[in-house]
């Protein structure tokens, strides 16, 4: 059996399933003490007072650490916006997300009953808590020393000559669009143990994305070389974007260092809520024109996202997200502007699709308003719109080689009963509605009247999404590969640092090492586990890890299998670095750029029932087609494709998360529902396209955000054939479905 | 969270478990499939100083046919025996197609007959049904037993009619009254949640098709299980046509119910609800009492 293109077990399955592997929260050190934090009540507040002595004197309390006590007491993934700790008097909460000040202790219960002796004083500040009084004039400044607006960034894309454009416009529709914040609800809560090893070096066992990032943001803070801290990532319960930015790693490493004790802090479902980002919310308006035989001549869109009080990814996310808003199409004219906006609410970050998903939902809901517009087929319009090889960017950049839109969009489309005829793509008017078995898990649902007050539909919507960094980043990835033996192989030693959030990268890893090396699976040890035994190799972030891994990999295991035929000496070790093609970040007036290394595509169709009266809406059928160039481990990329699937339905119809002036109302899984399998579609049909991505390592393209990005417009499409009504706000929950069905039967009659 | 220190007593009769009831009394509660209780304890929302574990009391966990054609569940009969039960499914028809909405299997595993109604939760479905079909529930302690109404049984939020000293030992089930239909329905955001809104409905038509004895019971809408006395009077005397429907389901949410808004719905959702779920109930109730198949 080949080891790339097979389905092989994960090699960790085995030991998750049974309950031995760790998670950083499964770590206990010899001597060590915990940790709790005190997040700011209040959004914004300024602290007036700061007592401490009632919790320092606390039983058991090791020590209280405050704004003083962080050596370099700022920080931030992209902008150091945000500080360590904002305890201190006259220090400002911005956020609920805020860390105040630390309280360690000989056990949990002692650090807990102490951080309610903390005597902390506020005086509240006046504050902004949703796009619009952001951008206000005159509105309240989040961050007064970063400038005169609430604007954290904007770019805008100018392409084409818009006036021009409307101007040849048979048709033309415009409409307003809103998403709401999506929470990453991983398996494993933040947690982990932070000590000063034996040389001296400060060791942080965590969960993340990106280890030697989160190295190099300690070091910093704590004013220390890269070198003196060690980023170790056991076994990580998921991370989906949302362990990009810091969460406890800073604060672990600095309460170890100045206790010179093994520290542990373990979040709680709603500390882990209110403690980390969220999928941005954002406001949109969009004006998109085309001729009678459906030809696009301009799209004018303008989009806002909620950064929240501090930057997070929020500039990459928009870098993305601008891009998105006009879909993947060839739209001579084209107008964006595109702006993120500081406000007191939970920051917005990085979340898979990252910027993609609330681009898609303005791009492919103007395509939905347009075929209808034009009473013209959905897939025919797009069809007749769609990028093709070679097309350009509208920030005037080629597309990189292998579009395959088209070709996911038609298997999809075919899939889910569409033809294409002479006259060109048509719903089949032979689909009969699904007959779908009542499962008996099913049957709560089941109402024990007719079925009269259901009614059904199907939509189709496409999408891409940027594979690996953007925007001039220089990306890079490397690994190292160790050939053991004499005139045969008998081990091979792989060190990488990439992250297995859950996904299986550390499986893929594998897999591409021995196809690269031509050896059995079992001869391929994997050292992935901490900065001080592997080079940088990037976030596993932005659908990348396959591509850069998997290149990386290739390329040590050709300079090893060079080596070992080149020299007697044993073993051989080859360090490599990937350096994919380089890009270039926008053109602050035009948007000119060629932004990103690669692309993955995804079309989507949905079927859906509509209970007409209570608006409550369940998804029969998903149709998921994807382009992943070669499908690795084809069991994972459909388990990929499965949970995309489902988090996107969440975030279409159920997830709802609700601040009040920047407080989390739904700060636990009983108040902030996502899906549980039974709430998912009945059928999800994994259609797996493998169209080389000549960039890609044996053809892979990434692939694990794309399934997220066309699910809600899809579905909106779904609802509209089902009732007649188009939903442009989401997350289309019973009630505001039912809200405008009641309107529109109230108008009829 | 871990809950506070609390003694335990796992007694192996009724009789030994109406003694500690009558030594603890306030400070005391009963320990029955846990799904409600230990979760309130871990939140820290209830603390007992000492929990009586009805668990192995085997005579509290049966169903029985009554002589009068119905059927009597004891209180530790977990929710999985009562929705597999053919005797119910016979005899209760409205309780069998209720139990699949109560939360999860797993769930429906452990938690009992007895803890649902005793723990009178405003959004549980078991309450409603009770005060639907008239239900009473068998209350002992030390000083001796008797039989409340579900009318009466039920007193507001989390609230019964039981005193510090009784256990619910068991609950009657009438028989289904004669030309009688009902039916259930529900709307919950995800499959095993709380219903947003359910109702409950059991109605008799006379010998000339007008409604008599119309039963008609929501949860989710107040502070216990709400009886739409209001629908009912629309109702009653009246031939169940699609127009009298639509007016006591208009009433119903109108003047029956006061719901409450929260993260999940708002109050004038939840009203929008009961008059929708209704609407249905009463339809497929009227049709099943008129003999036609639903
Ligand atoms: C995730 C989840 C979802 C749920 N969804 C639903 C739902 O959709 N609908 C629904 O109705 N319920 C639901 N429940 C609640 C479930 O049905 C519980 O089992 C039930 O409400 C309580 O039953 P119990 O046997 O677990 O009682 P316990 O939790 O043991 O006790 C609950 C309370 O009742 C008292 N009590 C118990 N038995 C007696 C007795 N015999 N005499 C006097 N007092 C007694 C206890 O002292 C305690 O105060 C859900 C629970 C969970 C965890």
């Amino acid at each position: 059996m080949r080891a790339v293109g097979s389905s092989l077990p994960r090699f960790d399955a085995h030991a998750k399933v049974t309950g031995q592997a760790l998670y950083s929260g499964d770590f206990n050190l010899p001597n060590q003490c915990y940790m709790k934090i005190l997040f700011g009540e209040r959004s914004p507040a300024r602290i007036t007072h700061l007592r401490l002595s009632a919790a320092v004197a606390s039983p058991g309390v090791l020590a209280v650490l405050t704004a003083d006590d962080v050596p370099l007491n700022e920080y931030g993934l992209i902008l150091p916006d945000q500080e360590v700790l904002c305890g201190r008097v006259g220090g400002v909460v911005r956020s609920v997300i805020d860390q105040v000040l630390l309280v360690i202790a000989e056990t949990e219960a002692q650090a807990a009953a102490a951080l309610d002796l903390i005597d902390i004083g506020y005086e509240d500040l006046p504050g902004v808590y949703s796009i619009d009084e952001a951008l206000a004039a005159n509105a309240p400044l989040v961050h007064p020393e970063r400038g005169e607006s609430n604007v954290l960034l904007s770019y805008k894309i100018r392409h084409g000559d818009i006036e021009v454009g409307f101007a040849q416009a048979d048709v033309i529709v415009e409409h307003s669009y809103t998403t709401h914040p999506q929470e990453h609800a991983y398996l494993q809560p933040e947690a982990g143990v932070g000590w000063v090893r034996p040389d001296g070096k400060v060791e942080v066992i965590v969960g993340g994305q990106w280890m030697h990032e989160d190295r190099d943001q300690i070091a910093r803070a704590l004013n220390l070389p890269p070198e003196r801290i060690v980023v170790r990532y056991p076994a990580i319960g998921g991370a989906f974007g949302g362990r990009e930015d810091i969460s406890v790693q800073i604060v672990l490493a600095l309460a170890a260092w100045k206790l010179q004790r093994p520290v542990k802090v373990q979040w709680t479902r709603s500390e882990s809520i209110r403690g980390h980002h969220k999928r941005h919310a954002s406001v949109a308006s969009a004006k998109w024109a085309a001729t009678q035989d459906g030809r696009l001549v301009a799209a004018q869109i303008d989009v806002s996202t909620d950064a929240g009080a501090y930057a997070y990814t929020s500039p990459k996310v928009l870098g993305n997200l601008i891009l998105a808003t006009l879909g993947p199409y060839d739209i001579p004219n084209a107008h964006v502007d595109a702006r993120s906006v500081y406000t007191n609410n939970v920051p917005g970050g990085a979340f898979r699709g990252f910027g993609s998903p609330q681009g898609h939902w303005i791009a492919e809901m103007q395509m939905n308003h347009l075929a209808a517009a034009l009473g013209m087929d959905p897939v025919e319009l797009r069809m007749r719109n769609l990028w093709r090889e070679g097309s350009e960017l509208a920030t005037g950049s080629k597309l990189p080689a292998g579009v395959t839109v088209r070709e996911t969009l038609t298997a999809c489309a075919k899939a889910a009963g569409w033809q294409k005829l002479a006259a060109g793509w048509q719903k089949s008017a032979l689909d009969q509605p699904a007959q779908i078995a009542a499962s008996p898990l099913h049957g709560a649902y089941s109402l024990d009247v007719g079925h009269s007050h259901k009614a059904r539909g199907i939509g189709i919507a496409t999408s891409y999404k940027n594979v690996g960094f953007s925007l001039g980043f220089v990306d890079e990835c490397w690994a190292t590969v160790e050939l053991h033996g004499g005139a045969d192989i008998e081990q091979v030693v792989l060190h990488h640092a990439g992250a297995d959030v859950g996904q299986g990268a550390h499986t893929i890893m594998r897999q591409i090492a021995a196809e690269m090396l031509q050896v059995p699976l079992d001869k391929i040890e994997l050292i992935a586990s901490d900065t001080e035994q592997t080079d940088n190799s990037g976030s596993t972030s932005a659908s990348r890890m396959t591509f850069m891994a998997g290149n990386a990999i290739k390329g040590a295991a050709q300079m090893a299998l060079q080596l070992w035929d080149a020299e007697e000496d044993r073993p051989v070790v080859a360090r490599y670095r990937y350096v994919p093609r380089p890009t270039t970040p926008y053109d602050p007036e035009t948007g000119a750029a060629d932004p990103n290394i690669s692309y993955g595509y995804c079309s989507q169709a949905a079927e859906v029932e509509v209970d007409i009266d209570t608006g409550h809406i369940t998804v029969l059928r998903l149709w998921s087609a994807n382009d992943v160039g070669k499908a690795i481990n084809p069991t994972m990329v459909t388990g990929q494709i499965e949970g995309a699937v489902a988090q996107s339905v969440g975030w279409t119809l159920l997830e709802d998360f609700k601040q009040e002036r920047g407080r989390v109302l739904t700060d636990k899984l009983s108040t902030y529902l996502i899906p549980t399998v039974l709430d998912v579609p009945r059928q999800v049909h994994s259609i797996v396209l493998e169209i080389p991505d000549p960039q890609g390592p044996l053809g892979a393209r990434g692939m694990a955000e794309m399934p997220f990005v066309p699910t809600a417009p899809a579905i909106a499409a779904a609802v509209y054939a089902a009732t007649g009504i188009w939903f442009d706000d989401l997350p289309l929950t019973p009630e505001r479905v039912a809200l405008k069905l009641a309107q529109k039967n109230r108008a009829v009659s | 969270m871990k809950p506070p220190p609390f003694a335990y007593h796992a007694p192996t009769t009724l009789d030994e478990a109406l003694q500690l009831m009558a030594e603890h009394g306030y400070g005391a509660k009963v320990l029955a499939g846990g799904q409600s209780l230990i979760a309130t304890m871990n939140f820290r929302l209830a603390a007992p100083a000492v929990l009586i574990d009805l668990n192995k009391i085997p005579e509290l966990s049966i169903i029985q046919p009554t002589a009068e054609g119905g059927a009597l569940v004891g209180a530790m009969t977990r929710h999985v025996q009562v929705e597999q039960s053919e005797l119910i499914a016979r005899t209760a028809p409205l309780l069998h197609a209720t139990m699949p909405h109560i939360a999860h299997p797993q769930i429906r595993n452990r938690g009992t007959f007895g803890g649902s109604i005793a723990h009178a939760d405003p959004a549980a479905e078991l309450p409603a049904f009770l005060r639907a079909v008239r239900g009473q529930v068998l209350a002992q302690s030390r000083r001796g037993q008797r039989w409340i109404d579900a009318d009466d049984f039920f007193i507001g939020l989390f609230s019964t009619a039981l005193e510090p000293d009784e256990i619910v030992t068991a609950v009657r089930l009438p028989a289904m009254p004669a030309r009688s239909g009902w039916s259930m329905q529900e709307l919950s955001r995800r499959h095993g949640d709380f219903a947003l809104v359910a109702v409950e409905a059991l109605l008799t038509l006379d010998a000339d098709g007008a409604c008599d004895d119309v039963r008609l019971a929501f949860c989710g809408v107040g502070e216990g299980p709400v009886l739409a006395t209001a629908a009912a009077a629309v109702l009653q005397g009246q031939r169940p046509t699609a127009e009298v429907i639509e007016a006591a389901a208009a009433i119903a949410a109108s003047d029956d119910v006061d719901p409450h808004s929260d993260v999940h719905a708002t109050s004038a959702y939840r009203r929008h609800l009961v008059d929708v779920l209704a609407k249905r109930a009463l339809t497929a109730a009227c049709a099943r009492a008129a003999g036609e198949e639903v």
